[in-house]
């Protein structure tokens, strides 16, 4: 009975140093890797989708190899709903090897600003989740996650219409016919140029269809834009007061009708 | 007569300064180990702010049964402190590694760190031990009964 009894003493005493060694060694080597995060870019790809890219390096010095490296960012909504969702893997980091790699994000935007059309017209912050895990020694799963937030800039910033001027043209047919200018600015603060149309359709107090028009626009990114839009109807419509219907088309996203009332 | 007294006195007392050189020498081992550990840990120590105290908890406790169970060597209470040794371990593992998976918060920020795997080990290895103590137990009572009926 006494081989036994040593023997398990021996073996358990082993496998308890072995168990200590291993768990230390691993945690402590951790505080040997690093990581370092480069600035995150966003930029726009060819199918029109926003590509948040976010260069990650990463040099373990640490004395085990790590594995399943994985980076995920979600893009959170408003009501905390998932608008993207990226994810970049690595099965195995080699102890003393150095990677640099890009994680990658696409977001539709078509997609995004018809479901918010408040990032059309007012600067915010978008939440990004992003939690990174490694498997420490390849045996001990180590997470950690953070709440990012990045600048988002509005296309249509400040989108005003100013008011409207009307000028009599002339009489055809006994009808007497004017124009109306309305002058209409924005800035672009978004990270992508802006070339599209805005139309307007025009209501008087009277809640009567009176004219429409169309203006095309091209803004680079982080740019302002001033310019007016020609209307022409018959002058018995024109009221003092009304609103116009502003509708947006451009090759990224289609919003309207946007209500802006008018009084001159 | 006389000189067998003195003769069992003086083996007593070497008996005794043994077992008590071995208890000093293997607690001083075991705190040795705890120091090393201690300092390994340091860096981690910023993170888990209690892990230096549940370690220091674990060393004081452990190395107090290793150097009474020295001391009473010999007798059944050695079996019996290391049985409780061995329980001590396994219950201290499952308390201060509660579910296994450790979550910190620092600003905006969180850390976990999935120890489940060392805490099966780790309760292995203590049934392992309370095995082997069960088994000293058996023995040490089994050669007693002999010597009795010898």
């Amino acid at each position: 009975m006494k081989v036994p009894i040593r023997m398990t003493g021996i073996a358990t005493s082993v496998l308890w140093i072995f168990l200590i060694i291993f768990c230390v060694s691993a945690l402590y080597s951790l505080k040997d890797v690093q990581v370092q995060f480069g600035e995150p870019r966003i930029s726009l790809t060819q199918d029109n989708e926003m590509l948040f890219s976010l260069p990650i390096g990463i040099f373990n010095n640490g004395l085990y190899n790590l594995g399943r490296f994985n980076v995920t960012t979600v893009i959170m909504g408003q009501q905390d709903e998932m608008l993207a969702r990226g994810s970049t893997s690595l099965p195995i980091i080699s102890k003393g090897e150095a990677v640099n790699i890009t994680h990658q994000m696409t977001v539709n935007l078509t997609s995004l600003l018809s479901t918010y059309q408040n990032l059309l017209f007012n600067d915010t912050e978008l939440q990004i989740n992003a939690t990174a895990s490694i498997t420490a020694a390849e045996v001990i799963p180590v997470q950690v996650s953070s709440n990012l937030s990045i600048p988002w800039g509005a296309p249509l910033y400040d989108f005003t219409l100013g008011p409207p001027e009307f000028t009599v043209i002339g009489e055809a047919n006994s009808t007497v016919s004017c124009r109306v200018d309305v002058p209409l600015s924005f800035e672009n603060h978004a990270f992508f140029d802006l070339a599209g149309t805005v139309r307007l359709r025009m209501y008087n107090g009277t809640n009567v269809f009176t004219s429409e028009g169309e203006v095309a626009i091209e803004v680079g990114q982080h740019s302002f834009y001033q310019g007016s839009l020609e209307l022409y109807l018959p002058a018995s419509f024109a009221t003092r007061n009304g609103y116009f219907e502003v509708y947006f088309s451009t090759s990224l996203f289609s919003n309207g009708p946007l209500v802006i009332p008018y009084d001159t | 007569m006389t000189r067998e007294t003195g003769t069992d006195s003086k083996s007593n007392i070497r008996r005794i300064v043994r077992k008590a050189l071995k208890a000093t020498i293997k607690g001083a081992v075991f705190y040795v180990v705890y120091i090393v550990l201690s300092q390994l840990l340091a860096p981690i120590s910023e993170y888990v702010p209690n892990i230096q105290q549940i370690i220091e908890t674990f060393a004081t406790v452990y190395v107090s049964l290793v150097i009474v169970t020295e001391l009473a060597s010999g007798t059944i209470f050695q079996y019996v402190l290391n049985t409780a040794k061995s329980l001590f371990v396994i219950a201290y593992v499952i308390l201060s590694l509660k579910t296994g998976v450790f979550a910190l918060t620092a600003e905006n920020m969180s850390l976990v760190i999935d120890l489940r795997l060392f805490l099966a080990i780790g309760m292995l290895l203590g049934l392992l031990g309370l095995a082997k103590s069960v088994m000293q137990t058996i023995n040490y009572v089994n050669e007693r009964a002999e010597l009795t009926q010898l």
